[in-house]
């Protein structure tokens, strides 16, 4: 196992990596921002090196100072945790050039993850269902109607180098389509670069559910059964549970089974998430997959008792998986909510500052309570970085016992300094639609009264990051 | 340090380089690339239409409908020699491509080099250059020991030209001892005999470890037109040399096969059984990747004017695996780009001429244009070849050079002697070695830079390249020297004798642009292929992959032990 490894992060996921670290006796290392220097979180590290100003731009981001961190301090091995350089593959080859392992898959799967059309023309040849399209890109409108007679309306445009919803482009009939491809060309044009589009089925109210899936490199996957991730705001994911109540035993099994085919079919190697859009009618389309830990990891490591962390670092140093999927059994359920510093009363504009308390109590019942932080009170919350300041997990034998447990620990949080979005939970978890466990991507139950106004076409088939 | 410490090189497109200026290179670069097109497009119609059809009457494939069925589904081919004798007539025939394609075709996975007769040109005979192109695809596959693969259908030599591809050296006999060569270097030879193959094309087959014949082949010293009675016996060349003969009783074929297509599929089957590549192994690791800074975008990096510069870095990191390389003396001889990157995962060693002005280290302060060898960097360049050659690396020489430098003090620095070092290394370096002239390729620099007489395996030209021993104006005015005063300027006040001089140096510098026409090398061989910006990189992937191939009959020394890290440990800052 590696002696010291560089935590190429910060916040939240830093701290998170450190604890595994240091409970393998591997020294953890961390990277800081001017602005991060001094910050609390930073005292888990053993050794700190600065990499850059303020901006992620100029710190997190800057790959050659980072693994010139590594080399430097003497870490053999690099964890990249989420957002920043983790899904970066000339990041991941650049560190396995200098010598240090990348936590993570190789550099030709994160490329290939990376690259929708091909990601999906693989997870199809590796047997999953995708939602049905033009499978590749299309040479002009009237290809884009060809296709689209054969598949059915509605359909959405979406633009090959997109996201965020740029260059999209929902289509109920042949007459929008033949509108709407010179705009969605220009929009994408404008936005990436790169014009090209490609073409889905349009899917109504379906449900975001994802695969944890670990995979080593001798050709061995387990799944960690599903995470239920449908309540979104613009594609960010605020609440997440598992096992999904949408889900039969029966289903479960096979998702999972499917999931970690593929994944060992593409050579997944490490901890990586298949995302799959549920249709109303049950059917699960894959949207892609994320070769790296994810925020909302908690919750499975709650219902399995697995660190994924720890895997990760063990599978990095090419241990076998020592896991067996028939061993492997989900154990009651587990709900977390993202803790942002956004007011969500005040259309979640983003709350930096000090907090002048900070307090999420851990000992409410039924259930147990998990709280994933780097903040304390009198700690800051910068601007420059996402809003992340808290993950509270509930974890008890029932969901009716886990969303108990969470709005007691909710209830009684004190956070001054910043607003949060603690309010939005509270009105979620008391939901009678949430509680029935009948909701979808379409809005978050209990908040939003009618069906979201922001870009629906978007929100239902877009990537929320994870 | 022992790990090869690449890193990112190159920058986006727009930090370097404005989208005006780039679209209208560009645009520039299409017209160029459109001709190119239409070029290829021209040779690979053969004869035309007609003779395409009386290939298919015959109840056979075309040369090039062979190869497609060959190839792997969905790999590249790789011609060479596509535009050798383009433009030349004999008589009122032209000979598109010499009548014979020579191509790098991926089969079963391994590389190999492909020899087939163009049935659709004077089915398939060997014109002046012919046999030349065919000597030249056997050795390439020999330096890189590739299996060769000979799709015979070829009728002998065309004989009204016999005189300019018969009796000389590199003569159509020729061909037969390089078989013999490569069959004693253990290169692996299979042949598909597929028509009529008389004298030549008889001889051709024989050596290849394995013959497969189909029923419409025949194999013959001398044709039923020149046996005496053949006639009255009713006898055809199928009936003396045919499979019947040479696969059952003469033993100089092994395999007798209905048709094309079945000789093609048992000719696939027999290089699976070959040793699969070793390209895999010596990538430690490591997987292909493109890079990331796109290779498209090379097209409109090189300026529409041939004296602009550009940013050589650029160039490099648009062609090696996730733009990361690493720079060998990046502080000496700035003139000159030296580092090893990866190509589709394999370590290749990359030499580049800097454009543009560099800091002049012999003069503090001032600047001197980069794009020429100085002493530093011929010395910088020597030390990196000797090296990689040592260390099996295979060098890519991206050449846009306008010469060595020259003067008085270039001469008494003795550049002559240092480019001499360097011309020594490269002469006897057993390295693959691939030169690309990216656009100028002048004079010394050249050769320096391991230009075609210094028998690189592969040369290739680009639309732009600028092949001459100097350029246009240059020879203009050495030729006209003694008329010339110490500016250049015309010296006589005669006005008579002034207008002879100015158009005999326009006609000058109008002939050498002619001759510096990429074209015109290729037609006599004086590069390997033309080939776009755009599929650069591709061709530099089948150069490693190619290279990696073959196990065991070169050099290949794992990273850590590089000769490379000796030089860049005596220049290391101290400290």
């Amino acid at each position: 196992m590696f002696k010291r490894l560089l935590v190429a992060n910060r916040g939240e996921v830093a701290v998170r990596i450190a604890r595994t670290a240091r409970e393998l006796s591997i020294v953890p290392v961390g990277i800081a921002s001017q602005a991060d220097l001094g910050a609390g979180w930073l005292a888990g590290m053993e050794e700190v090196v600065c990499v850059g100003g303020p901006s992620a731009r100029e710190s997190y981001l800057q790959a050659e100072r980072i693994v010139q961190a590594a080399v430097q301090s003497g870490c053999s091995a690099l964890h990249p945790g989420w957002g920043f350089l983790a899904e970066n593959s000339r990041f991941a080859a650049l560190c396995e050039q200098h010598g240090v392992t990348f936590v993570g898959p190789t550099p030709g799967v994160m490329r290939l993850m990376g690259l929708k059309t091909p990601a999906k023309g693989a997870m199809r040849r590796a047997g999953l269902s995708v939602i049905p399209g033009s499978e590749g890109l299309l040479s002009g409108v009237d290809e884009a109607l060809e296709k689209a007679g054969g598949i059915g309306y509605p359909v959405i445009l979406k633009a090959d180098a997109g996201g965020g919803g740029r260059g999209m482009r929902r289509c109920s009939d042949a007459r929008e389509l033949s509108e709407a491809f010179a705009a969605a060309t220009a929009e994408a044009e404008a936005a990436f670069g790169d014009g090209r589009l490609y073409l889905e089925r349009y899917l109504e109210g379906g449900r975001h559910i994802e695969v944890q899936v670990l995979a080593d490199r001798f050709g061995k996957a387990v799944h960690l059964f599903e995470r239920e991730c449908s309540i979104q705001r613009n594609h960010q994911k605020l609440l997440e549970e598992s096992p999904s109540p949408a889900l039969s035993r029966e289903e479960r099994a096979q998702l999972g089974a499917s999931a970690a085919r593929a994944a060992a079919a593409i050579g997944s190697r490490g901890a990586g998430t298949i995302e799959f859009l549920r249709d109303p009618e049950g059917r699960m389309f894959f949207m892609e997959m994320n070769a790296r830990l994810q925020v909302e990891h908690p919750v499975t490591e709650a219902i399995t008792g697995i660190d994924i962390v720890k895997v990760q670092l063990e599978i990095a140093a090419n241990e076998r998986l020592g896991l067996e999927q028939t061993r492997l059994a989900p154990r009651g359920h587990a709900i977390e909510c993202r803790i942002n510093a956004e007011d969500p009363a005040n259309g979640f504009r983003p709350s930096p500052g000090k907090l002048a308390t900070f307090e999420i109590p851990r000992d409410k019942g039924p259930g147990s309570v998990r709280v994933d932080t780097h903040l304390a009170a009198g700690g800051s919350v910068p601007p420059y970085y996402d809003s992340l300041i808290a993950k509270v997990i509930a974890h008890a034998p029932t969901r009716t016992g886990a969303i108990e447990t969470m709005l007691r620990a909710l209830a009684s949080a004190r956070i001054e300094g910043v607003a949060t979005t603690i309010p939005l939970f509270l009105e979620v978890l008391v939901s009678e639609e949430f509680r029935s466990g009948e909701y979808d991507t379409s809005r978050i139950p209990g908040w939003d009264a009618a069906p979201a106004a922001h870009s629906g076409a978007t929100k239902i088939a877009g990537k929320a990051r994870g | 340090m022992a790990r090869i410490p690449l890193s990112p090189i190159g920058r986006p497109r727009d930090a370097f380089l404005d989208a005006k200026t780039f679209e209208k290179s560009r645009a520039a670069m299409r017209g160029k690339e459109e001709l190119l097109a239409a070029r290829r497009a021209h040779v690979a119609a053969g004869w035309g239409p007609t003779y395409v059809e009386r290939v298919h009457a015959d109840g056979k494939m075309t040369a090039r409908e062979r190869l497609e069925k060959l190839r792997d589904p969905g790999s590249a081919l790789f011609e060479v020699g596509t535009f050798v004798n383009l433009g030349r007539k004999f008589g009122d025939r032209e000979s598109p491509g010499a009548g014979v394609v020579t191509v790098f075709a991926r089969v079963e996975n391994r590389w190999t080099m492909v020899i087939a007769n163009d049935n659709t040109v004077a089915s398939g005979s060997w014109w002046p250059r012919t046999p030349e192109k065919i000597e030249r695809a056997q050795e390439m596959a020999l330096r890189l020991r590739l299996p060769v693969v000979y799709l015979v259908d070829c009728s002998g030599l065309y004989l009204p030209e016999q005189s300019q591809s018969f009796p000389g050296r590199t003569g159509a006999g020729h061909i037969f001892k390089r078989n013999s060569e490569l069959s004693a270097a253990g290169v692996p030879q299979i042949a598909g005999v597929f028509g009529d193959c008389i004298a030549g094309g008889g001889y051709m087959p024989i050596i290849s470890d394995r013959v497969y014949m189909t029923e419409k082949a025949y194999m013959v010293i001398a044709g039923a037109a020149l046996i005496q009675g053949a006639k009255s016996q009713h006898l055809s060349s199928l009936d003396i040399g045919g499979a019947e003969v040479h696969v059952h009783q003469s033993g100089c074929a092994d395999v007798r096969v209905p048709d094309d297509d079945t000789a093609i599929v048992m000719i696939r089957a027999e290089v699976a059984r070959l040793p699969t590549s070793g390209a895999g192994y010596y990538r430690h690791a490591a997987e292909a990747a493109p890079p990331h800074h796109a290779t498209e975008e090379l097209s409109g990096v090189f300026p529409a004017d041939h004296r602009m510069t550009y940013p050589a870095e650029e160039v490099v990191a648009r062609l090696v695996d996730h733009s990361l390389f690493w720079e060998i003396l990046p502080e000496r001889g700035r003139e000159m780009i030296v580092g090893v990157g990866r190509v589709a995962g394999l370590y290749m060693g990359f030499v580049a001429n800097r454009q543009g002005v560099i800091d002049d280290p012999g003069h503090r302060g001032q600047k001197k244009p980069a794009g020429i060898l100085y002493k530093e960097g011929i010395a910088k360049v020597a030390a990196f070849s000797r090296a990689c050659n040592d260390d099996g690396i295979p060098i890519v020489w991206l050449q846009d050079i306008s010469g060595f430098d020259i003067g008085v003090e270039a001469e008494r620095q003795g550049l002559l002697a240092y480019g001499s070092s360097l011309i020594y290394t490269n002469s006897t370096n057993t390295v693959p070695m691939f030169t690309v002239l990216l656009r100028k390729a002048s004079g010394a620099g050249y050769y320096a830079m391991a230009g075609m007489p210094y028998e690189p395996v592969v040369q290739l030209s680009t639309p732009i390249s600028r092949l001459a021993v100097m350029e246009g104006r240059t020879l203009a005015i050495a030729a006209f020297s003694t008329k010339l005063d110490d500016e250049f300027q015309i010296a006589t006040k005669d006005p008579e004798e002034r207008a002879k001089v100015e158009s005999g140096m326009k006609e000058t510098e109008a002939r050498i642009e002619g001759d510096m026409d990429p074209y015109k090398s290729a037609a006599q061989m004086d590069t390997d292929e033309i080939v776009s910006f755009g599929e650069l990189r591709g061709w530099l992937e089948l150069f490693a992959e190619a290279s990696y191939q073959a196990i065991g009959y070169r050099r290949v020394k794992n990273p850590r032990i590089w000769s490379l890290h000796d030089i860049a440990a005596l220049t290391e800052p101290r400290g």
